[in-house]
């Protein structure tokens, strides 16, 4: 396993990229939190792991009522309109895919990325620290993407 | 023009063949590369295949290859749409038998920019 740092201006760059091209159109509508983080009670966690010399995981965190705002973006779907549970897994999985999948191109030894996974909880990652912690604001909505390292050597937060 | 869109995630399958189906393609859809090969199997002329890499039961890498071993689908494009960027892969796929590679996310123009390097733009779209 090498020493890795995982880079917040990176990371974030991928993520506005995924969203202009997937929901917005638009690069500048996903930013920085700024404040306090609130809680979020009714949460939903999407995340892919990733295997090989460098593993870990790559996680997506946000209400699920933003989670079915971003699904009705995804699909065109008019504002307001019902979104089925089916859609919104398949959609915020997909979105926490295309984040890992360009997460991992960013990787000196890129592995194997596994399929996208959804939960109202985030199941341990043995062996794993949070190596970059990264609360962005879409539409001022909390939109937090996380990237978890399973690694022997040293891992650093957030250089940028 | 008629295309066959294989991803595991519904949701991509229907970003990708509403792109497609503004350029002029008529689509159909598979959730792996084994559904995929039944469409063929079972006789569906397709122009066009966009394929994602990592999919259950079988992934896009298979299918290429499993594509370019049958001379009965050998007018078929294969066009990779997929998160895997690095070299190597893209490199795998070209070698296995895909025409072109398009990295997730995409816009709009950047699947029509490829369409047109396959000479694929729908004879009506350009008129």
């Amino acid at each position: 396993m090498t020493t890795t740092t995982v880079v917040h201006d990176q990371v974030h760059a991928i993520a506005q990229e995924v969203f202009a091209a997937m929901v917005d159109g638009d690069l500048g509508l996903l930013l920085p939190w700024e404040g306090e983080l609130p809680a979020l009670d009714d949460a939903l966690v999407a995340w892919v792991d990733l295997f090989g010399e460098w593993s870990g995981r790559a996680v997506l965190l946000t209400a699920t009522d933003t989670a079915q705002e971003l699904t009705r973006a995804l699909l065109g779907l008019p504002d307001g309109e019902p979104v089925e549970r089916a859609d919104l897994d398949d959609a915020f999985g997909e979105i926490a895919n295309v984040v890992g999948g360009n997460l991992k191109a960013l990787l000196p030894h890129p592995g194997t990325l596994g399929l996208p996974q959804i939960g109202s909880d985030l199941p341990p990652l043995e062996g794993a620290v949070r190596a970059l912690h990264l609360p962005l604001s879409w539409r001022g909505r909390l939109f937090v993407v996380d990237v978890w390292v399973t690694t022997a050597g040293t891992t650093t937060e957030g250089a940028s | 023009m008629r295309a066959l869109v294989i991803d595991d995630s519904r949701t991509m399958r229907r970003i990708v063949s509403s792109t497609l189906e503004r350029i002029g393609f008529e689509t159909i859809e598979a959730g792996h590369g084994r559904e995929a090969l039944d469409h063929l199997e079972a006789g569906e002329r397709v122009d066009l295949a966009c394929i994602d890499w990592n999919m259950p039961v079988m992934d896009g890498l298979t299918f290429v290859t499993e594509v370019r071993a049958n001379p009965a689908w050998r007018d078929v494009t294969l066009m990779m749409v997929t998160t895997e960027s690095e070299q190597g892969q893209i490199v795998r796929a070209l070698a296995a038998g895909a025409h072109e590679y398009l990295i997730k996310p995409f816009t709009a123009d950047a699947v029509r920019d490829k369409l047109d390097l396959l000479g694929l733009i729908p004879a009506e779209e350009l008129a």
